[in-house]
């Protein structure tokens, strides 16, 4: 009983630290624009086909094409930004979130197009199959190595924002836009690399997910829309949260499905158990866990 | 007022209640009833095939809800990501009739018209209870709510064995004065009910438009705080709207239920949602002829993209989803485009159109 409860444990950690990398970036962008980026779960998604395009039909090693599906990503993001979101500076916020949707279309529209809308595909196996067990807890490679690049992620972001010039610019345009562009800051060039650094870190949590889970267009937007209440748990401008919220969530998700699926007659808990949560942090705590407590306020 | 009654060459009001008028001049409103006539009589004269008379019904189906969507994203300014969900809600409401009572019981094919009703009302408490978080937030967590809402309704729907586990709810053809409907004269049947319950919710809108309640949901919109200092509760402001959408939307979800003798969840999905977003956008947003335009121009569209993918597919390989594909692709391009180069949506060009007309051939 014990074990299982560990493994149920471990397998919500493994699930919500690739939330939280993926919750990382749709924080960024909050952060430093205001824009609640809808479409970030296709940007997931797309991250996740990318790398295995690259890998599957062209035939990078796997190490490589995660690299350079970030990179692609990176620019995607960037000249989505450009192309969409830059124009509408200074228009009302609503319209800036209702082109969020329109993009989050447009993004499930091109990946109907490809093979992956349709067909399900899953990672070469790269790494040994057995599992690795101690004390009664397995965790298999895919599981091991997927936490592993995450941490290093997350340790890399916040290194990125607490200490180099460009992510201290970020944080300076988040915390007012005036004094920052009257320091010599440019506003829409941090804009950009706001969405930049969210599109590369959705494209490795994309890809890490999709090694885990395979490679399923809906499982995948389900992972992407999850992103949701865990940034609103987090508190929305919150980095630590958006990292603390998406382990709650994944234990969460994984004792739900553990403990109450199949007993009291119920089925599929997962999937809508964190918009309940959503519900009710939203009618009793909105700011979140770690938000800041001046959100807009009626 | 001007002493012509029938052409106004200028803006003659002298009191406030001349300005609330919603026809201006006799003219106005000649051709208003001419144009709602002509709406009654061409079924009557040109036999459409129900596959295009279903077309119909469902702009007409449309427009009611996007009517309550309007209120709550175009009046009010608050992002619903779950209208589709609350559409459900009103379809469902006729289908736990039909579930608990059977399909073709006396309280469904008699008192349709009662049961709609309730539809809405249904929907009415399910949008003020989706939009309790508004008491103290503002739209970026509205959109959340909205959106969180649009999930738990599809998963409960699926679940639930009650309704089937999304699967298809039958729903049998009505009873009219003239004894049950056949096949052949459903959709027709229902054009005219669709019919009327636009216009009455047309004119319900323009109304409320008129009245405090209305004018207080776009103070609340432009300008919160002020809209407080002069006595307007916004939290409970938006509530109401919520309600008000939900209202609208439980009432098209019954009509869709009935139109289509049955109701399956994936009537009701996120992605409906969106795509009535697409149409309140293309309409215009705060418009009330907004919501008349944008499920004609969206459904049109649909229509265009469907016979072009069945064109396209027989020359791409098969492997190639067109037919999925284009639909969320165009309608996303849609809300980008018209966000970005006309926000104000199809609703701005009838503006321009009208004024154009009116002053021809002199410019200014």
């Amino acid at each position: 009983m014990m074990s299982y409860f560990f493994q149920l444990l471990v397998s919500g950690i493994v699930v919500g630290s690739i939330y939280a990398l993926a919750a990382l970036g749709f924080v960024l962008i909050y952060k430093s624009s205001k824009v609640l980026n809808l479409a970030h779960g296709q940007i997931i998604a797309a991250g996740a086909f990318i790398t295995y395009a690259l890998t599957g039909w062209v035939g990078i090693p796997i190490y490589l094409s995660f690299l350079l599906s970030m990179v692609i990503t990176f620019f995607l993001a960037m000249s989505v930004e450009k192309i969409f979101l830059r124009r509408l500076i200074g228009e009302p916020i609503i319209s800036i979130i209702m082109v969020t949707i329109g993009l989050m279309s447009i993004l499930d529209g091109i990946i109907f197009l490809t093979p992956f809308g349709s067909v399900n595909f899953s990672f070469p196996q790269f790494l040994p199959q057995e599992l690795i067990s101690f004390g009664g807890v397995s965790i298999s490679w895919t599981q091991l190595v997927g936490v592993i690049i995450t941490a290093i992620m997350i340790g890399g972001f916040s290194w990125f924002f607490k200490k180099s010039t460009v992510g201290i610019s970020m944080r300076a345009v988040s915390d007012d836009q005036f004094a920052s562009m009257s320091v010599g800051i440019s506003v829409p060039r941090v804009f950009g690399l706001a969405w930049a650094t969210a599109g590369l870190s959705a494209a490795a949590a994309g890809g890490i997910i999709g090694n885990i889970t395979g490679l399923n267009f809906e499982t995948l937007q389900a992972f992407g829309i999850t992103v949701f209440p865990i940034v609103i748990l987090g508190g929305l401008d919150s980095i630590l949260g958006a990292v603390v919220a998406g382990i709650i969530m994944g234990v969460i998700q994984q004792f739900a499905s553990g403990y109450l699926d199949g007993n009291f007659g119920l089925n599929g808990t997962a999937e809508v158990l964190p918009y309940i949560i959503l519900l009710i942090i939203l009618l009793f705590k909105p700011h979140g866990l770690f938000g800041i407590h001046e959100i807009e306020r009626v | 007022m001007s002493t012509n009654r029938w052409l106004a060459t200028g803006n003659y009001f002298t009191s406030y209640k001349d300005e609330q008028r919603i026809f201006i001049t006799h003219l106005d409103r000649t051709f208003f009833s001419i144009f709602i006539s002509l709406l009654f009589i061409w079924p009557l004269l040109f036999k459409l095939s129900n596959k295009y008379m279903l077309v119909i019904d469902n702009i007409l189906i449309a427009i009611v809800a996007i009517i309550g969507l309007n209120i709550v994203t175009g009046f009010a300014g608050l992002i619903s990501i779950g209208h589709a969900a609350f559409m459900g809600v009103g379809a469902y409401t006729v289908a736990s009739f039909a579930r608990t009572l059977g399909d073709s019981h006396v309280i469904i094919t008699h008192a349709w018209p009662l049961l709609i009703l309730l539809s809405g009302l249904t929907g009415a408490v399910f949008g003020a209870i989706v939009g309790l978080p508004a008491m103290r937030l503002k739209h970026l967590y509205l959109a959340m709510a909205t959106l969180s809402f649009q999930m738990i309704f599809t998963w409960t729907i699926n679940f639930l064995e009650f309704f089937n586990q999304g699967q298809t709810i039958a729903i049998s053809n009505v009873f009219w004065f003239t004894g049950k409907l056949g096949r052949k004269d459903h959709y027709f049947f229902w054009y005219y009910v669709l019919l009327v319950v636009v216009i009455l919710s047309g004119f319900m809108v323009r109304n409320l438009l008129r009245t405090r309640y209305g004018r207080c949901l776009g103070a609340v919109r432009d300008n919160d705080r002020a809209a407080d200092a002069m006595g307007i509760h916004p939290g409970l402001t938006k509530v109401y709207a919520f309600g008000l959408a939900g209202f609208f939307a439980g009432i098209a979800g019954a009509l869709h239920a009935y139109v289509y003798r049955g109701v399956g969840f994936e009537s009701f999905t996120l992605h409906h949602s969106i795509t009535y977003l697409a149409m309140a956008i293309v309409g215009g947003l705060g418009t009330l002829h907004g919501s008349f335009w944008g499920p004609i121009a969206i459904m049109t569209l649909e229509l265009q993209m469907e016979s072009f993918a069945e064109y396209a597919g027989r020359i791409l390989p098969s492997d190639w989803n067109l037919a999925t594909a284009l639909k969320p692709l165009s309608f996303g391009l849609v809300i980008v485009l018209f966000l970005m180069f006309e926000p104000r949506g199809i609703a701005n060009w009838w503006r321009i159109a009208r004024s154009y007309t009116k002053l021809w051939p002199f410019r200014y």
